[in-house]
C-alpha cells in the first residue's frame, strides 16, 4: 500500500486544524469590522451640564412655537423630528397640561416646554424631559425624567428625578427628594433632610436650611480664614508609617501622609494636605487648607473647614457646620457613599458615586 | 540540567498566575478611580513638557490640541522641548509661539547628550510649577486630559501619574492592529489591576505627570537611563511616593507601522527595563525603604518581564536537552510537559488578559485577531532576547547603548 496519500491527507488535516482558528482572524483583518481607534471623545470634558446643554439644543427646534404660544397665551402640540410628541405651554394655567390627551392617568408622555412660570400639582409622572423658561415648581411626590430650567427649580417633598436636572437659577429640593444622576445649578442649590443625591454641582450647595447653614461662623468664612496666617513649608511632606494621631489644637505646616489610620484632634490647623491609607477621623473645628484624602473611610467632625478636594475611597460622613471649598476657591467632595448632615456647605462639586444622603442633624 | 529547568518553570508559573490575577481582578474586583471625580478645584499652575526630536510630522497636532484644553490659561505653560531637531520642528514650534503669545515657552536644545531623559533634564530650568505633565510629540490630548492628570496631585502621597495610551492608527496593517490589542491588555487590564490592588502602576513617560518636589527629592531625571519612565517609577517608589494610573484619562498615540521600527522600540524598552532591574531590583526586594511588601513583590516582577523572553527560550532549549538526555525520563517528561503547559496555559493568560480588555472596551470584534498575536509574541521574544544578549555582552564587545527615536508615520497637516 502506498503511504503517500495517507501522509498527504494527514499533513493537510494538520494544516487545516492549525489554520482553523486563524480563519476568523484573517477575515477580520481583511474586512476590518472593528479597526477603528477606541472612541475617545476629545471634546468631552466630563461637564455635569453636558446633558442640559444637549437638551437645550434639542429644544431649540421649538423656539418659534414657544414664542407664539407665549404671545398668544395658548398651547401647541406636535411631533419632534425624532418622533417624540411635545406640548408647548404659553399659559400658566396648568389645567391645560392635565387635559385628556396630554396625560395618561397621572403620567405625561410628552416633552413639555413651558414659556412661562410653571407650578405643577402633586403626584404626576413625566416620562419625557421638561424645559422651563420661567420658574419651575414641581408638585410633591412627582417623578421626572429630566428638567432643564432657565430660572429657578423647586421640587416639593418626596419628588424624584431619574436622570438629570439643571437650573440656570437656584435649585431647591424639599425633604426626601431623590436626585439620581446629575443635578446642577448656576446659582445656589439647597437639599433638605432625607434627600438622596449622586452628582451635584453649583457655586454653592447647602444641606438643610440654607439660612442656618450660612449663619454664625460660616457666614464670616466665605473663604478659609486667614486671620492667623501659618507659614506653610511649601511642598514638604511628613510620611508616617502606621497610625497617627494629631493632638488637639496642633498646627501643622506641611503635608501629612500616613500609611495607617489618621485621627485629627479638635481645633487642629493644617496648612497643607492630609492623606491616610486607612480610616481618617477629623475632629471638630479642624481647618485644612489643602486637601483631605483617605484610601478608606472618612469622618469629618462638626464645623470643619476644608479648602481643597475631599476624597474618600469608601465612605464619608460630614457633620453639620462643615464647609468645603469657598466662593473664590470651589472644590470637589467625592466618595462612593456620603452622608452629609444638615447645615453643611459645599462650593463646587459634591459627588456620591453610589449613594449620597442628607441626614438630619442629631 | 533538570533543576534549573524546574526553577524556570516555577518562575513562569508565577508570571502566569500574575496575568490571571490581574485579569480576574479587572473583571470582577473593586475598581479604583479615586481622583477621576475631581472636576472642580482651585487648579494649580502646571508646566506641560512636550518632548520633540525631529517631530515635524506631528508636533503641530499636539500643540493645537494643548491650546484647546479646558485648563485655566493663566495656570498652564506649554514647554516644547525641541531636542536637537534637524527638521522643521523648531520652525513649527516658533510659529505657535507667535500665534499664542505667553502660552508657549519653547526650549530649543542644540547640543548635549542624546535621549529624552537628558533633554527633559536640561529643560527643567524652565519649570517653576509643582506639577509637571509630560507628553511625547505624537500624542493628541483631549480637552479634559490636563485636569484629569493634574487631579491626583491633590493627594500629597502621589509623586507620579500615568494616563491611558490609545493607538490612533489602528487600522493601518496587521502590526498596528496587534499593537492595539497589546496596548489594550497592558493598560485596560494590567495597569488598572495594579492600581486596584495597590501595586506598582508604571509611569509611562508620556500622558503622564510628576511632582516637582518628588522629582527633586529623587535626584531629577536619570539621563543614563534608556527608559526614563521605568527609572522614575522605581526611584519614586523607593522614596515612598506613589505612582497612580488613571484609566479614564485616555490619549491617542501613534504606534509603529513597520516591524523594524517596532523591533527597535521594544528592544529599547527591554534594555531600559533591564537597566532598572540591575539598578533597583535587589534593593527593591531586600532594601530598607518605604515600599510596601506587595509593592516590593509586584515591582520586582514588573522589572523582570523583559527577562522572561530569554528565560522562556532557555526553557525550551533545556527541555529539549533534558528530553533527549534520557537519563531521567520521568523528570524529562515532566519538564517538557511543564514547558508545553506554559505554552498552552501561560500564553493563554496573556490572551485572556487581552480578550478581557477588548470586552471592557466594548470592542468585541477585534478579539478575532487574538490567534495572530502568537506571531507578534514570537517576534517580541526573539527581539527582546537579542536585546538582552547584546546588553549582557556589551561589557565584552564595548558596545555603547544609544537612544533610538521611534519613527513617525503620520502626515503633517
Amino acid at each position: 500500500m502506498n503511504p503517500l496519500p495517507a501522509t498527504a491527507f494527514l499533513a493537510f488535516a494538520a494544516a487545516l486544524l492549525f489554520a482553523l482558528p486563524l480563519l476568523p482572524a484573517i477575515a477580520e483583518l481583511r474586512k476590518k469590522h472593528d479597526a477603528q481607534p477606541l472612541r475617545v471623545n476629545p471634546e468631552y470634558a466630563g461637564d455635569i451640564r453636558h446633558f442640559a446643554r444637549g437638551f437645550r439644543s434639542y429644544a431649540d427646534a421649538l423656539r418659534q412655537p414657544l414664542q407664539e404660544c407665549v404671545a398668544a397665551h395658548s398651547t401647541a402640540t406636535g411631533k419632534l423630528h425624532n418622533g417624540d410628541r411635545y406640548l408647548v405651554l404659553g399659559d400658566s394655567d396648568n389645567r391645560v397640561l392635565l387635559r385628556e390627551g396630554n396625560m395618561s392617568g397621572t403620567s405625561c408622555p410628552l416633552v413639555v416646554v413651558a414659556g412661562i412660570d410653571l407650578a405643577l400639582p402633586p403626584g404626576l409622572t413625566f416620562l419625557k424631559e421638561i424645559y422651563a423658561c420661567g420658574q419651575f415648581i414641581g408638585g410633591a411626590e412627582s417623578t421626572y425624567r429630566a428638567i432643564c430650567g432657565e430660572k429657578g427649580i423647586h421640587l416639593q417633598h418626596n419628588s424624584k428625578v431619574t436622570r438629570w436636572v439643571h437650573a440656570a437659577g437656584d435649585f431647591e429640593a424639599d425633604r426626601n427628594c431623590d436626585l439620581y444622576g446629575r443635578a446642577s445649578s448656576d446659582g445656589e442649590m439647597s437639599l433638605h433632610s432625607g434627600c438622596f443625591f449622586q452628582r451635584l454641582n453649583a457655586p454653592r450647595i447647602a444641606t438643610g436650611s440654607a439660612s442656618v447653614a450660612t449663619g454664625s461662623r460660616l457666614s464670616a468664612a466665605s473663604d478659609i480664614p486667614t486671620e492667623k496666617p501659618v507659614p506653610a513649608k511649601p511642598n514638604s511632606r511628613r510620611l508616617i508609617e502606621g497610625d497617627w494621631e494629631i493632638q488637639s489644637g496642633a498646627v501643622i505646616t506641611e503635608n501629612i501622609v500616613t500609611r495607617g489610620s489618621l485621627r485629627i484632634g479638635s481645633g487642629v490647623r493644617i496648612a497643607g494636605s492630609a492623606k491616610s491609607s486607612g480610616e481618617m477621623v477629623v475632629g471638630p473645628d479642624v481647618v485644612v487648607e489643602g486637601s483631605l484624602i483617605s484610601a478608606a473611610s472618612m469622618h469629618i467632625g462638626p464645623r470643619g473647614l476644608i479648602g481643597g478636594p475631599v476624597i474618600a475611597e469608601r465612605a464619608m460622613v460630614i457633620e453639620s457646620g462643615t464647609q468645603c471649598g469657598s466662593v473664590g476657591s470651589p472644590t470637589t467632595v467625592s466618595a462612593p457613599l456620603i452622608d452629609a448632615e444638615e447645615e453643611c456647605l459645599f462650593f463646587g462639586t459634591l459627588w456620591a458615586r453610589e449613594h449620597g444622603h442628607v441626614v438630619p442633624k442629631p | 540540567m533538570i533543576y534549573p529547568l524546574f526553577g524556570i518553570v516555577l518562575l513562569i508559573c508565577i508570571y502566569t498566575m500574575r496575568h490571571y490575577l490581574f485579569t480576574l481582578n479587572r473583571l470582577f474586583g473593586f475598581q479604583r478611580h479615586p481622583y477621576i471625580d475631581i472636576d472642580t478645584a482651585d487648579w494649580p499652575p502646571v508646566t506641560v513638557l512636550v518632548a520633540a526630536h525631529n517631530e515635524e510630522k506631528v508636533v503641530a497636532h499636539i500643540l493645537t490640541a494643548l491650546m484647546k484644553v479646558s485648563y485655566p490659561e493663566e495656570k498652564l505653560l506649554i514647554v516644547p522641548v525641541n531636542d536637537r531637531s534637524t527638521d522643521r520642528t523648531r520652525e513649527i514650534i516658533d510659529t505657535f509661539v507667535q500665534a499664542h503669545p505667553g502660552r508657549i515657552r519653547p526650549f530649543h536644545r542644540t547640543g548635549g547628550k542624546g535621549g529624552k531623559a537628558a533633554a527633559l533634564k536640561d529643560a527643567m530650568g524652565m519649570v517653576e510649577t509643582e506639577v509637571i505633565l509630560i507628553f511625547d510629540a505624537d500624542y493628541i490630548p483631549g480637552t479634559a486630559l490636563v485636569k484629569q492628570l493634574v487631579a491626583p496631585f491633590f493627594d500629597p502621597e502621589v509623586g507620579g501619574v500615568m494616563g491611558r495610551v490609545v493607538p490612533l492608527n489602528v487600522g493601518r496593517n496587521l502590526l498596528t492592529r496587534l499593537l492595539d490589542l497589546e496596548r489594550a491588555g497592558g493598560y485596560q487590564v494590567d495597569q488598572q489591576a495594579r492600581m486596584n490592588l495597590r501595586l506598582v502602576p508604571q509611569h509611562g513617560g508620556t500622558v503622564a505627570g510628576v511632582r516637582l518636589s518628588a522629582l527633586r527629592e529623587i535626584g531629577g531625571w536619570n539621563e543614563n537611563s534608556l527608559t526614563e519612565d521605568t527609572d522614575l517609577t522605581y526611584r519614586l517608589l523607593l522614596a515612598g511616593w506613589k505612582t497612580v494610573y488613571q484609566n479614564r484619562s485616555e490619549c491617542y498615540e501613534e504606534v509603529p507601522e513597520t516591524w523594524p521600527v517596532r523591533i527597535k522600540q521594544i528592544q529599547r524598552w527591554a534594555k531600559g527595563h533591564n537597566q532598572a532591574l540591575a539598578n533597583y531590583g535587589f534593593r527593591l526586594l531586600f532594601g530598607k525603604h518605604l515600599a510596601t511588601s506587595r509593592e516590593r513583590v509586584d515591582g520586582f516582577l514588573l522589572l523582570g518581564v523583559y527577562m522572561m523572553a530569554p528565560i522562556t527560550m532557555l526553557a525550551w532549549i533545556l527541555a529539549l536537552a533534558v528530553f533527549y538526555q534520557g537519563t531521567s525520563p520521568l523528570h524529562g517528561i515532566i519538564a517538557v510537559l511543564s514547558v508545553t503547559a506554559y505554552a498552552a496555559v501561560g500564553n493563554f493568560a496573556a490572551f485572556f488578559e487581552i480578550a478581557a480588555a477588548a470586552r471592557l472596551d466594548s470592542t468585541p470584534e477585534r478579539i478575532r485577531l487574538l490567534p495572530l498575536l502568537i506571531f507578534a509574541f514570537l517576534v517580541s521574544i526573539v527581539a527582546v532576547s537579542r536585546a538582552v544578549v547584546s546588553q549582557l555582552t556589551a561589557p565584552l564587545t564595548g558596545a555603547q547603548f544609544h537612544w533610538d527615536k521611534t519613527e513617525r508615520f503620520r502626515s503633517p497637516s
